[in-house]
């Protein structure tokens, strides 16, 4: 079978296995950035040395075992670009490594909870994704995968600015943690923009779900540390921890006075989503997305009988260009037939 | 989406604009943009770099204005910082949005650095994880623990005058002392 086709038969733990409590905290993701000492950082390395890399890596992870013995390897000089984008959509590479080629790789565990990108801006950038809002787990994890590198291979390390990064903004922990918050009432309250401000203030990032440079589609917005130093890992993820608390507060907060003075904006929002989604035959990205965000609130506030939160969270994917063509098993010849692909699969998902 | 402009190209740039409240939307392609960026406001590019590190000041030297300099001659420039290990320059820095060439840059360009993480991060001294600290879940660590279970046992039995136990014991420890032993040896690249 097909590496990738292993994947499109996962269920994305981090979104379908998901719990009622987990409706504004979609997924709780941390990234440590790690580099082979004594090798120069993917910017300044030659391809030859990036192949050298990457293949030192490969071999550390196989004789550590930390992602099982029959973990995925993909090399990003091989993998077609309808693959590469598969990849992307399920948040397990960045576009930067999709941009580098020659020595770029993402190695994960067959059930993709935990995984490498190989020759990123970092030789290394281990990450680990859980459903909601579980940040110290997916630190754990991650740490764990990290610690079973180390016995086999050796990182840039320096005893007063910690791991080198390529980047000076990573260096120390080398730690990004981020939660993905659907945050629908701040944005209709238009209190977003205040929430947005402070958390900037606070030393943390918003940004959109697919990372650097994205807006805000689906009201989801992914908030994480900016500050890698000068703090433990565990310290940055509480105090991380105690900001989203609050937005979580905040939100729900809005939701009720929605619900409280304005009931049928809010129920019309999600009543018209729903009904996009379930009879509409074009769905660009944006309109799906938008629609099955008012649609979680519904599943949110129990409006749904027959919708779980999983279903809808799956949805997020699999309404994705590359997840379409990937399951149709063919490549759409217009913008227009792409359309049609994703709202013929979410009527189907929706039927039930 | 199609570029606002041409109407034929992907639009990959997307500008939100928020003037007096009302939301504006430009989408273009990258083509178009770059046509079109001289007309708006141009402050150039984005350089993490350069903001990162100040580097329009550093790279000028530190130098009163030197009268016979007027005439447009090129100042001297200031001591060329260069990593020995990979060969990285302050340019270099700069064109490739403030990133390092190699762990040695981070002595090369110490104290330019210093300056820049005090501006990013909470603190300047690394306090998280170090390598090979934390082994509570790697096999050595509880190797250890094993051996020092069983030479407590061992202890107990002898003082218990058990002696055909405590010799099964002493030998799992010998074992497992040797185990330990080839672990320490296992090259580290």
């Amino acid at each position: 079978m097909n590496r990738i086709d292993v994947l499109l038969k996962n269920r994305v733990s981090f979104l379908t296995d998901s719990k009622s409590s987990d409706d504004i905290a979609i997924s709780s993701r941390v990234r440590l950035a790690r580099n082979l000492a004594r090798f120069p950082f993917p910017v300044a390395a030659n391809d030859a040395t990036l192949t050298e890399i990457r293949d030192l890596v490969c071999g550390g992870m196989e004789r550590c075992g930390a992602l099982g013995r029959n973990f995925l390897l993909f090399d990003m000089e091989e993998t077609t670009p309808i693959d590469r984008a598969v990849l992307f959509e399920r948040r397990l590479v960045s576009k930067e490594l999709l941009e580098r080629k020659i020595g770029a790789a993402l190695l994960c565990g067959k059930d993709e909870a935990v995984a490498a990108m190989v020759n990123e801006e970092d030789h290394l950038r281990l990450q680990s994704i859980v459903p909601g809002f579980r940040l110290e787990e997916a630190y754990r994890q991650v740490a764990s995968l990290n610690d079973a590198l180390e016995n086999v291979l050796e990182f840039a390390f320096d005893d007063t600015l910690g791991y080198l990064t390529s980047c000076p903004t990573n260096v120390g922990t080398g730690i990004r943690a981020s939660v993905m918050l659907h945050l629908p009432a701040l944005v209709l309250t238009g209190e977003i923009n205040a929430a947005v401000r402070g958390i900037g203030k606070l030393n943390l990032a918003v940004r959109g779900i697919f990372g650097e440079g994205t807006d805000n589609r689906g009201n989801l917005f992914q908030v994480s540390n900016q500050s890698t130093l000068g703090e433990s890992e565990l310290q940055i993820i509480h105090s991380l921890d105690n900001v989203i608390k609050q937005l979580i507060l905040h939100e729900k907060n809005a939701r009720n006075l929605l619900l409280d003075k304005n009931p049928n904006m809010l129920l019309d929002k999600v009543g018209r989503a729903y009904g996009i989604l379930r009879h509409a035959y074009k769905l660009s990205g944006e309109e799906a997305l938008n629609a099955l965000s008012f649609m979680r609130i519904g599943v949110d506030l129990g409006m749904f009988s027959n919708v779980d939160i999983a279903t809808v969270n799956e949805l997020f994917i699999n309404i994705g260009d590359a997840h379409l063509q990937k399951k149709e098993n063919r490549a759409a010849k217009s913008a227009d037939e792409l359309d049609a692909m994703r709202a013929a699969m979410v009527r189907e998902r929706l039927r039930a | 989406m199609l570029c606002d402009i041409c109407k034929k190209n992907q639009a990959t740039i997307h500008i939100h604009e928020i003037i007096d409240g009302k939301k504006k939307e430009i989408n273009l392609c990258a083509e178009c943009a770059a046509k079109k960026a001289p007309a708006g406001i141009d402050i150039g590019p984005f350089n993490l770099g350069e903001v990162l590190f100040n580097l329009d000041k550093i790279s000028t030297p530190a130098m009163p204005p030197q009268p016979q300099n007027d005439d447009a001659q090129p100042p001297a420039a200031a001591q060329e910082v260069v990593c020995p290990e990979c060969g990285w320059t302050l340019e270099k820095v700069r064109t490739s949005g403030g990133r390092l060439g190699c762990p040695n840059c981070y002595t090369a360009f110490r104290p330019m650095i210093e300056a820049a993480l005090s501006n990013i991060h909470r603190g300047k001294v690394h306090l998280g994880k170090r390598p090979r600290e934390n082994r509570r879940e790697d096999g050595s660590a509880l190797l250890l623990l094993e051996l020092s279970d069983l030479q407590k046992e061992l202890q107990t039995l002898i003082a218990a005058e058990e002696y055909e136990k405590a010799a099964v014991v002493r030998d799992r420890i010998n074992d497992l002392k040797l185990r330990i032993a080839a672990g320490k040896d296992t090259p580290v690249l």
